[in-house]
């Protein structure tokens, strides 16, 4: 795929859902079973949108975008359109736009210790689908 | 591996039961929620050692959650008996910092960010005690704008008071390690053992016998073990001695304050010698204060108050000659690590000190705490026992035999 899609498009979610799956094997992601949802604030279009990842044993069984508040999840993330952008351009670390305030996790943090390296392999995964922001 | 309470183990306590009992309280209080960050109370309530700055939050029904700094958070968890779902680990990150994950957790427990939350506020002459912080205060005030604070420590207060058996159990099995530590000392001192050998070095001496024998640490923050020896056992009013580098000197008192903890019991005994050789004055001094000991111990039981004991032990000391090295003052009290100050509840002449006239009850559990101090003879002594108290009496939970012996 060489097209640019739109961040947060329906698009865009079928082609993360595809490269997660593929990319991304239960092994991979340690067979965990967690979720956790990212709150987009201040979107271009003045809405907020989430994104809601599902894990069951390791494997995807959610990914839903939406408008408003998202379902119940057991991490959910919460910051600027802006920030969540930057940190898929790779400008920003995820753990910097945390330590700054930039972006707010509620949820347990000795659980999210141990799932950290699991969003950073997911986030890379989503780093790479051509994106217009 | 979280510990789920085992009511066969002789150090059980039902933890479950005493959270269900601060929520009836806080009920009878109209609470909807229990912030605790005092040492005693986080003992008291999750049965782990939180060193770190920490606090529980119990809300009006079900499981209360932990939350300490995140390097520590786990480790909580595996020594509490709650799971890792309800130990919170904080950090300056978005949204995990200490005053907005809590207060986050806390207005998900409230109707609307609307009720009553209890908080420990207060002072001590415990460093450790772990009072909200102004600072603390007003955060939580601003963020729960629509909640109000109420310092509510009485209810931990009152419901730790008397101990249940799993506690004096763990008292009584850190008394026997405290023991174990006095004769290392002893064995260690005696036959000139005692030349060349510092402070320092009996304290450790002391905490090596005790941690081969099961003690976690020497828990007081008063410099772990307390060792004093020649002017230093004398300090006027003085009942805290870290262990210096001061090395042991013949013709000197010696005095040595352990301390060990099990399972969050407390050992606190303290023993003294006279170093030879001793004279006629040194042994003067040393029966006066053997004799209040036994006297005292004697004395206590449920029933009495502070003060009339004090009277008539310092009635004693008066007709024995020695009321003048005596410091007026006999106790403190003592529970779960981080429960160590005042006895009873807040209720006295001056805020947060001993009310001196606390009527004691069966079962109440206190150090038995003497200070005798010469300073100008530079000669001084203390006794330190954890005592049960009963209708007819005490028992001293440390067996080590009460006497000032002469090393050689």
């Amino acid at each position: 795929m060489s097209e640019l899609v739109d961040y947060l498009s329906s698009q865009w979610r079928e082609e993360a859902e595809k490269r997660l799956k593929s990319e991304l094997s239960p092994e991979k992601m340690n067979k965990i079973t967690s979720s956790m949802s990212n709150i987009y604030l201040n979107c271009p279009d003045g809405s907020q949108k989430y994104l809601l990842f599902r894990f069951e044993n390791g494997e995807l069984t959610e990914l839903s975008i939406g408008q408003g508040q998202p379902p119940k999840a057991e991490f959910q993330i919460t910051g600027n359109y802006e920030i969540f952008a930057r940190i898929s351009r790779a400008e920003l670390g995820s753990q910097k736009a945390l330590m700054t305030r930039k972006l707010k996790l509620k949820g347990n943090m000795v659980k999210a210790l141990k799932l950290a390296a699991i969003a950073d392999r997911l986030n890379k995964v989503l780093s790479t689908i051509p994106t217009r922001y | 591996m979280t510990t789920l309470p085992d009511d066969n183990d002789l150090y059980f306590i039902d933890f479950p039961g005493r959270i269900k009992k601060i929520q009836t309280a806080m009920q009878e209080e109209d609470l909807d929620v229990y912030l605790g960050s005092r040492l005693r109370t986080l003992s008291w309530t999750l049965d782990a050692f939180c060193p770190w700055r920490s606090f529980v939050v119990i809300p009006a029904e079900g499981l209360p959650t932990a939350f300490t700094f995140v390097i520590d958070a786990a480790r909580v968890a595996d020594d509490s008996w709650l799971d890792e779902d309800h130990v919170y680990g904080f950090a300056p990150m978005g949204g995990q910092d200490q005053i907005e994950q809590i207060s986050d957790f806390i207005l998900d427990l409230l109707n609307n960010g609307k009720g009553r939350v209890g908080v420990e506020t207060g002072m001590s002459n415990y460093l450790p005690e772990g009072n909200l912080t102004h600072y603390e205060y007003e955060q939580f005030d601003a963020a729960l704008a629509n909640a109000e604070l109420v310092n509510a420590h009485t209810i931990v207060d009152r419901l730790s008071m008397i101990k249940d058996p799993g506690t004096i159990n763990r008292f009584r099995e850190a008394s026997r390690i405290v023991d174990i530590g006095h004769q290392a000392v002893f064995d260690a001192l005696q036959n000139g053992g005692y030349k060349d050998i510092s402070e320092t070095e009996i304290a450790g001496i002391a905490a090596l016998a005790m941690r081969k024998a099961g003690s976690e640490w020497e828990w007081s923050f008063t410099g772990g073990n307390e060792i004093a020896s020649g002017y230093r056992t004398g300090l006027a009013g003085g009942a805290c001695t870290p262990a210096t580098r001061r090395k042991i000197q013949p013709g000197e008192p010696l005095m040595v304050d352990l301390h060990a903890m099990f399972k969050l019991g407390l050992g606190d005994h303290a023993h003294n010698y006279l170093i030879a050789p001793a004279s006629d004055r040194q042994w003067w001094h040393a029966n006066n204060f053997i004799d209040i000991v036994k006297q005292t111990l004697k004395t206590y039981r449920a029933g009495i108050t502070p003060s009339s004991l004090a009277e008539e032990m310092i009635g004693f000391a008066e007709q024995r000659g020695f009321a003048d090295y005596m410091v007026p003052g006999f106790e403190h009290g003592i529970g779960l690590m981080g429960d160590e100050w005042r006895i009873g509840l807040n209720d006295g002449p001056f805020a947060y000190w001993t009310n001196p006239d606390h009527v004691y009850r069966e079962n109440e559990l206190l150090i038995c705490a003497m200070q005798y101090a010469c300073p100008e003879e530079n000669i001084g002594f203390r006794y330190e026992n954890p005592i049960i108290l009963s209708k007819t009496g005490c028992e001293a939970l440390s067996a080590y035999p009460l006497a000032i012996e002469e090393i050689k």
